[in-house]
């Protein structure tokens, strides 16, 4: 009678032991599974790495690196390209028409750059409305330059509005957000970014640092 | 070994399965998954449910869609506040077998940004429902309905996305 009661009891122990390990593995599976998930994200588009603050915040690939060069289309549908602007501090601001974020930081991006202008600063900004308007779509196009035609006007936009940044956003590292911001000193090199708005105090302090020899 | 000894072994190895099964990856994995706010691309809306709808055919019949936004985000409710941002819009395409007759939209949530407190947005966030009209034809439709949106969070925002909404209807 002992022998068949410690039998169940060893037959319930070894069977606790294989549920337990079944589940660690498929736990440890599962966690392996997402762990390369978000890295092959955050190999995609940029890194996310954690703040002071605990949030998420963009690390671009591109830090430390040359400005990836490009030639994009203004307003006036003239060719401007990054090499025009060798020399200057520049902020590539990557912003869209549908963004109010990107709507919120422009009359601080027009201030900074009248302000900061005349020591060899300067702000593309870049519109990347998303791949909903093809590059066959004529009447998507036109509205879209409407839209920034008229924002332009409306903020007193001084410096140059870039259209079709779509095209060059995977070069930049593949970011969907907006707005994105890279800062970039008077040697060609990505010395800042910034990904989701943030205050103007701390966009000018990225500016001060682009423009420092 | 005796029974009682081997029981003994069976737990301390039990609880080292359990430590083990938690402590791989636990740091930075839990970091990207505890918080949403992926800067990655994707459908920041969900549609949840019905799959299926067995409708009476030719008659117009009301069809709750349900959808959930993204932890996080939200998304411009069917009459934003503005005219540059983009609605929420639910469509079906023509020679669907199914005619979508009218579409309710639940009204906005009132929602400012951090930096941006005095104004006011209109935002679906969570979930949310659509009332359709739909009048079907006779027989079973595959429908690819389609919802058009655009998300932000509270710092960025993400390109006007559209989504699929398969719904198997029956027109009987």
């Amino acid at each position: 009678m002992v022998v068949k009661r410690n039998t169940v009891v060893l037959g319930i122990t070894l069977f606790l032991l294989a549920a337990f390990a079944w589940a660690g593995w498929a736990n440890w599976e599962y966690r392996k599974q997402q762990a390369a998930k978000a890295k092959a994200m955050s190999a995609q588009q940029g890194m996310l790495v954690a703040a002071d603050d605990g949030t998420l915040q963009y690390k671009s690939p591109l830090m430390d690196k040359p400005a990836p060069a490009f030639t994009l289309q203004n307003l006036k549908g003239q060719k401007v390209s990054l090499a025009d602007y060798k020399g200057k501090a520049l902020l590539i601001n990557f912003w869209a028409t549908w963004c109010g974020p990107c709507k919120l930081e422009t009359p601080w991006l027009v201030e900074l750059r009248n302000q900061y202008a005349s020591k060899g600063f300067e702000v593309l900004g870049i519109s990347a409305e998303g791949d909903e308007v093809t590059p066959s779509d004529k009447a998507g196009w036109a509205k879209d330059k409407e839209a920034i035609q008229q924002f332009v006007a409306k903020n007193k936009v001084p410096y140059p509005i870039l259209m079709g940044g779509d095209s060059i956003t995977a070069s930049y590292g593949g970011f969907d957000a907006m707005p994105t911001s890279f800062y970039v000193d008077r040697s060609g090199k990505i010395i800042a970014t910034q990904m989701g708005i943030t205050s103007k105090d701390e966009i000018e302090s990225k500016i001060q640092k682009a423009l420092a020899d | 070994m005796s029974v009682r000894k081997a029981f003994v072994w069976a737990v301390i190895a039990c609880c080292a399965c359990m430590a083990t099964a938690q402590t791989p990856f636990s740091s930075k994995s839990s970091l990207v998954d505890s918080d949403s706010r992926s800067i990655a691309g994707g459908a920041k809306v969900q549609f949840l449910f019905p799959e299926q709808v067995t409708l009476p055919a030719g008659k117009m019949s009301a069809v709750s869609l349900h959808f959930k936004v993204a932890p996080n985000f939200h998304i411009n409710s069917h009459t934003p506040k503005d005219d540059y941002l983009i609605p929420t819009e639910l469509k079906i395409p023509a020679s669907s077998g199914v005619r979508l007759a009218k579409a309710s939209y639940p009204p906005g949530k009132d929602f400012t940004l951090p930096l941006d407190p005095d104004t006011k947005l209109s935002v679906y966030s969570g979930e949310f429902s659509i009332e359709t009209h739909l009048v079907a034809e006779r027989g079973n439709h595959l429908v690819q309905a389609k919802l058009r949106y655009q998300a932000c969070d509270n710092n960025a925002c993400m390109p006007p996305k559209t989504i699929s909404v398969p719904i198997d209807v029956i027109g009987k």
